[in-house]
């Protein structure tokens, strides 16, 4: 048949139209579909709520602009909770964008509930060096952190003069887009301090992350867009993970269509010989 | 010589670094920190090479009036505007904040985003039903593409728990066996190099 | 040693460089604060050195003196009365040279090593070893040829991390070879990096190779650039080239993390014929669907020995594949002991 035949050498950029429109139109017409809750998502969700008062998380914004649109939204969402739960932020960024991403999240949500900079939560920035630098941050944070972003002394800020070393920190949570990222801390910071690790990953990286799930290595994950819609439910704040999740759901749907058609086309050649 | 001492310092500084690692004590927990910060000195200075060798070929490429010669112009443009308002103003001016959230920002998203139109096109050219194997992928890519859209659940409500199935049984299985082969690999890997065995990587005679 | 009704349990801090004491305690509910206590005679003064919450069980001291005697004791409150634990110690900080918590990973090492080694000597003696072929690795050279009939360059991609990481070193091994080949047929070779010192590392492995084929003026520097270290704007560059040059060669080898199918794709649109090869689990798929010929994991790093040929390197290779069995018979063990709860196998394999 014709159309099989022009179907199976069909333009790529039909095959972009049809993804850009299946993006699109569900964010000017939303569906508001309901999200479900999954299990490592929960589990961070679990791990948050069970922290005391004044506990320490130290937040690493691990991620660059290309990953912004799947860890924002759960950047957001985790940093709400902490908020709400009264705990303190120790935010920095492996990734020297990830830090001002991080900033732009903590300082907006930071000002919705009255807290104090130095005293409630803090930003020490990017800091380079990776895995070296973790080793020598969970002995001592004194040998690799001087000054906060700004350029003020570490101690002269309360919950910087206060974090000595790993043993001070709660709970770290990771936004990863790559290396270095959530394996190097749980590498680096959980196997060498003992320190529970949950992590917010892209969709892509979220399945190397399960065995470390499964080892108990990682407390919780939230994996790509679907992850942080999750949270947003859990913490009952919409935000652009939920308002994303209607375009994803779509475009999902066309993968699947698209992998039929081709499927179809392969039976149609076979048969045709 | 000039092979020799390269050989000499792998073996020793390898060997050393892995030492560190099993003995806990003061001396060699500060020497091995020692040499993690010569690292990270020596990878600071390694940035401005990098600059430099673009600075010195696209300048190379408007003198020479090279193919597309006036992109280069744009790149140093934004490089020096970029260099100037974060040394001036420093990370948290105006201007670099600016360009950092209006630019750079918006177009690695763009970048990022195009992996929706590839992840497309190659699953319409790639995912035939070849061989048996290829249509067990087949099938379980599809049930995991739509287990993880709310659709799924909508469909039945235990396409996720099916979907966290498939993720921590099977496909956890298969990564820890590729990671086993990986790690294996790495090790025999360092190994060769740390002995001198394997000496491309440095380009000389093997 | 346990004390008291607040039971108080001191010791030296195992595995460490004697910078610090381990403090536990197990107290009945009802206790809103412990105050840790230390001093260093067993009747003199005693200070606070810390304040533990209601649910904290463990306090280690890392403000001690090496070889120097501390005492503890640990008072216990809430709203309406205090308790006191009975003195523990002395206990005195110490310094360890070996971590025992870590001692499986060392025995791995050394059966790993002493097994790759064995071969390597095997092999060195004239001993043939088979190694089964490696499609990806012998399309190398037809890839090339390709290249040169066509008239067209070949764009190497060395990945986005830097020479620390091991696929880098790999992917470098692979590069010399590759050069050389290029050299030896006058075929333009592009190797942008995202690293300074992979370009500059890349640099001297092209130079050197062509110098080793007899081929020196063949080498241009230019054609080895630094891009830029942000991800995305690498791989848009190199997407550039991809597009302007027309190489009809791509090669993929090293780390790459969400720009592969962009690579790819965009690859494949040029019509060039693309042989990749990473060991990043999550990445593998993409260059199995969009490229002509894909390394897995561990074929990456045996690249360069494949290549080579050399007995020694492809000795290192079988013993590679003996460490695999091995650590086959482990799992199945492993298995078996969860199952019929053999724990002394299962805490061999505990590490700190």
């Amino acid at each position: 048949m014709r159309v099989f035949d022009y179907l199976s050498h069909l333009d790529r950029r039909i095959i972009f139209l049809l993804v850009a429109l299946a993006v699109v139109i569900p964010m000017l017409v939303p569906l508001n579909l309901p999200v479900d809750i999954t299990g490592p998502v929960k589990n961070v969700y679990d791990k948050i709520e069970s922290l005391p008062e004044g506990s320490v998380v130290l937040i690493s914004t691990d991620y660059d602009p290309g990953s912004e649109a799947e860890l924002y939204p759960a950047t957001e969402a985790i940093i709400e909770h902490c908020f709400r739960k009264n705990l303190r932020i120790y935010m920095m960024g492996l990734w020297p964008a990830g830090s001002e991403l991080g900033n732009m999240a903590l300082n907006k949500i930071a000002q919705s509930y009255n807290k104090k900079y130095g005293k409630d939560y803090i930003n020490v920035g990017y800091r380079p060096g990776g895995q070296v630098m973790l080793l020598s941050l969970g002995r001592n944070f004194g040998d690799v952190i001087k000054v906060d972003y700004q350029g003020i002394p570490i101690d002269s800020l309360p919950l910087g003069g206060g974090v000595k070393s790993a043993r001070d920190i709660s709970l770290v949570i990771t936004f990863s887009a790559g290396d270095p990222g959530i394996l190097h801390w749980i590498t680096y910071f959980h196997a060498r301090y003992g320190v529970p690790i949950c992590g917010a990953t892209t969709a892509i990286m979220a399945p190397q992350m399960y065995p470390y799930l499964s080892s108990g290595q990682l407390t919780g994950l939230l994996g790509g867009l679907k992850g942080a819609a999750e949270y947003e439910t859990l913490v009952d704040k919409k935000g652009r993970g939920l308002r994303g999740m209607d375009s994803q759901s779509i475009v999902h749907l066309l993968l699947v269509g698209f992998i039929a058609l081709g499927n179809v086309i392969l039976v149609y050649q076979r048969r045709r010989g | 010589m000039k092979t020799i001492l390269p050989l000499i310092i792998v073996f020793c500084c390898g060997f050393y670094m892995l030492a560190t690692f099993f003995i806990p004590a003061r001396f060699s927990q500060t020497s091995s920190q020692t040499l993690q910060n010569w690292y990270l000195g020596v990878m600071a200075f390694f940035v401005f090479i990098g600059i430099f060798n673009l600075i010195k070929i696209n300048v190379d490429k408007i003198q020479r009036k090279l193919r597309d010669w006036q992109y280069s112009i744009i790149l140093l443009t934004f490089l020096g505007v970029m260099l100037g308002a974060g040394f001036i103003g420093g990370r948290d001016s105006k201007v670099f904040l600016y360009l950092f959230e209006n630019f750079q920002v918006p177009l690695g998203a763009t970048m990022f985003s195009l992996l929706a139109f590839f992840v497309a096109s190659a699953s319409f050219r790639a995912f035939r039903a070849k061989t048996p194997e290829a249509t067990l992928l087949l099938i379980a890519a599809v049930i995991v593409m739509i287990g993880r859209i709310p659709i799924g659940y909508l469909i039945w409500h235990k396409f996720p728990d099916l979907v966290e199935w498939i993720m921590q049984v099977p496909n956890t299985a298969a990564k820890r066996g590729i990671l086993f082969g990986i790690d294996l690999g790495l090790i025999s890997m360092a190994l060769r190099v740390l002995l001198g065995i394997e000496r491309s990587y440095m380009g000389g005679e093997r | 040693m346990i004390v008291g009704q607040i039971e108080l349990r001191v010791c030296d801090t195992p595995n460490d460089d004697g910078s610090s004491i381990t403090v536990e305690w197990n107290a009945g509910p009802g206790y809103r604060i412990f105050e840790i206590l230390r001093s260093t005679e067993p009747d003199g003064d005693f200070e606070k050195v810390y304040e533990a919450g209601a649910g904290e069980t463990i306090f280690i001291d890392s403000d001690v003196k090496l070889g120097k005697n501390y005492f503890y004791k640990i008072v216990g409150r809430n709203d309406s009365f205090v308790t006191n634990s009975q003195v523990a110690g002395p206990v005195r900080p110490e310094v360890q040279y070996f971590n025992l918590a870590r001692l499986p990973v060392l025995v791995c090492i050394i059966v790993l090593f002493a097994i790759i080694i064995l071969y390597i000597t095997r092999a060195k003696s004239g001993e043939k070893l088979f190694v089964r072929k490696i499609p990806a690795l012998k399309a190398i050279e037809e890839a090339i040829g390709r290249a040169t009939e066509m008239g067209k360059p070949v764009l190497y991609v060395p990945g986005i991390m830097d020479i620390d990481d091991p696929q880098t070193i790999a992917s470098m091994s692979i590069l010399s070879r590759v050069a050389e080949k290029t050299a030896e047929y006058g075929t333009s070779l592009y190797v942008p990096t995202s690293k300074s010192m992979a370009m500059t590392m890349a640099q001297q492995i092209v130079k050197e190779s062509a110098t080793r084929v007899g081929r020196p003026d063949w080498y241009n520097p230019d054609n080895i650039r630094y891009i830029t270290d942000d991800q995305f704007a690498y791989v848009s560059a190199v997407d550039g080239i991809m597009l302007r040059e027309r190489p009809a060669t791509n090669f993929y080898l090293g780390t790459f993390y969400a720009e592969s199918l962009i690579l790819a794709e965009t690859g494949h649109s040029t019509g060039a014929i693309q042989i990749a090869g990473t060991a990043m689990p999550d990445q593998l798929p993409f260059f199995v669907a969009a490229c002509d010929f894909t390394l897995l994991g561990e074929e990456l790093y045996a690249a360069s020995a494949y290549l080579s040929q050399e007995p020694v390197q492809l000795g290192s290779l079988k013993g590679q594949d003996l460490g695999k069995l091995l650590f086959i018979s482990v799992i199945v063990i492993g298995v078996l002991s969860q199952i019929f709860n053999w724990h002394f196998f299962i805490n061999l394999f505990n590490i700190e």
